[in-house]
């Protein structure tokens, strides 16, 4: 492939790719003699199949350092998010219908509220700041005696901010106020010690840590009052919170990534940190070039900014072969500004120019600085093609 | 699964806007309306149109658009920038009808340009 053709992927926030010591847990149990019996039998076939799913626990519990039955598998962390966000509020109804979250949640999480919402409960919509931070104090105002749950994400999927989930669970803590966490961007990329947080659900999927699409998981505390209704029905599998036959080679390949990040996740996080410096330093110098988010309390992968005066659409196609998201929710019929980047107070010119980087462990030096290198003459060739404002 | 929205003369026109820039000197028009920039810019002799020229600012059908324009009207008659058609444009680029409100500003510039270049030519006369 000549380099003028070369595909650079950026998109790790989207997705990445499966480890090959997963695909390899994984092939392994999809031959002709793999453990194929449901791991919910009893027979001897079917433990040998539960093994698998007791291993793959024992290596999330270990990542995450908590017990390995306090997961409850799922498809993925919107299915996650959804049997925390609905089990919980509909388990606690009788007791209040006020819930708490923020503007610049995930999709997966706002539309739950949302839908919460039409069925009558009360939600607040908790701003950041112009960092993306949330603030402990505006927490602690929103707080009102028939509150019963709050869900604030660790890392945001745009921004790369993270949130203090260690003081916003005290300040939950402190009110008997159940806290659900969606951890889809960081479980497996930052140090997570579930023993020594006031969480008490975690959504988290395995295909952001290099595990299989397809599959994710729960976490639910072994806490008195923290309990959640299933939202789907039909069996007994998984404390009757989740039923359905479980996917033993994606569980198994969750497992394997879980194990692989718990090897590797201080390198990831100093190679990460190395080529987001760099990657920045590339680009800051490019007039109108504005960071979005806080370089000191975000994740390492990820960097988001905007441009003064250069059309979104236009750039993202300009950047081609680059692979990186826009700051657009982006669909068939139309491009709209990023609600994340509206609620950090950016302009919508300002959140529709908005490009996400996001770096993973193949990410190279090479790459970033082609990345920088497209980014530069893209900006170029499109502010030399545009009129003045004025003219 | 999501397909590219874009077409491949889409593409082409985007990725070598050949009529990007500015004629110094010439006839001039600017439309800026639907979140689109719009600046065409045309020199002309005998009637007819010698070399056209475009600034823009808007998505990639709207700069291909207006690339696409440039190409096809140098060396036509000024007249014809009247029977511009924003439709058939649309049509040969493959644009979403969601974006027809843009490629409609492009329809404006044209027309726009065209009366202007009428009435320096016929100023000559």
């Amino acid at each position: 492939m000549s380099s003028d053709k070369r595909l650079v992927y950026l998109d790790y926030a989207a997705t990445t790719p499966v480890d090959s010591r997963v695909r390899e847990t994984m092939a392994a149990l999809l031959g002709e003699d793999a453990d194929f019996a449901n791991p919910s039998a009893i027979h001897t076939a079917g433990r040998r199949s539960g093994a698998h799913i007791a291993r793959a626990a024992a290596q999330l519990a270990s990542l995450l350092n908590t017990q390995p039955e306090r997961f409850i598998w799922t498809s993925g962390a919107t299915e996650s998010n959804n049997l925390a966000i609905l089990g919980a509020a509909r388990h606690r109804e009788h007791r209040g219908r006020h819930l708490i979250t923020m503007l610049t949640e995930h999709k997966a999480v706002i539309d739950v509220f949302r839908a919460l919402e039409r069925q009558g409960f009360d939600v607040t919509w908790l701003k950041p700041d112009e960092r993306g931070v949330l603030d402990i104090a505006v927490l602690e105002a929103a707080m009102r005696d028939d509150t019963q749950l709050v869900s604030i994400m660790h890392v945001n999927n745009e921004t790369g901010v993270r949130q203090d989930i260690e003081r916003i669970g005290e300040c939950c803590r402190e009110h008997d106020v159940l806290l659900h966490v969606d951890a889809a961007q960081s479980v497996g990329k930052l140090p997570i010690d579930l023993s020594s947080l006031a969480v008490d659900l975690v959504a988290m999927t395995a295909h952001k840590l290099y595990g299989p699409k397809g599959v994710g998981a729960l976490y639910i505390a072994d806490r008195p009052g923290v309990h959640i209704e299933p939202i789907m029905f039909g069996g007994a599998q998984q404390r009757r919170l989740r039923p359905g036959t479980l996917a033993v080679p994606l569980i198994a390949g969750f497992g394997q990534a879980a194990d692989i990040a718990s090897e590797k996740i201080s390198d990831d996080l100093e190679h990460l940190t190395t080529l987001r410096s760099r990657l920045w330093d590339g680009i800051r110098e490019i007039p109108g070039v504005q960071l979005n988010g806080d370089l000191e309390t975000s994740y390492p992968g990820l960097l988001n900014v905007s441009v003064d005066d250069i059309e979104g659409e236009s750039l993202l196609l300009a950047l081609e072969p680059l692979c990186v998201a826009t700051g657009s929710a982006c669909n068939s019929h139309k491009q709209d500004p990023s609600y994340v980047l509206r609620a950090l107070g950016r302009s919508d010119s300002e959140a529709q120019s908005a490009i996400r980087f996001s770096l993973g462990r193949p990410t190279s030096k090479s790459d970033i600085d082609f990345a920088i290198k497209q980014y530069q003459n893209a900006v170029a060739k499109l502010r030399a093609m545009a009129p003045d404002r004025a003219a | 699964m999501t397909g590219d929205p874009y077409s491949e003369r889409v593409r082409a026109l985007f990725d070598a806007p050949a009529h990007a820039g500015v004629l110094e000197g010439s006839s001039m028009v600017t439309v800026d309306d639907q979140g689109v920039r719009v600046q065409l810019s045309a020199d002309i002799g005998d009637g007819s149109i010698t070399a056209m020229r475009f600034l823009a600012w808007g998505c990639p059908h709207v700069i291909a658009a207006v690339e696409a324009v440039c190409a096809d009207y140098e060396g036509r008659a000024v007249s014809d920038l009247d029977v511009f058609r924003a439709a058939e444009l649309m049509q040969s680029l493959a644009v979403p009808t969601e974006k027809s409100g843009r490629i409609l500003v492009i329809e404006d510039a044209v027309r726009s340009l065209g009366a202007m270049l009428r009435g320096i030519s016929g100023s000559r006369h």
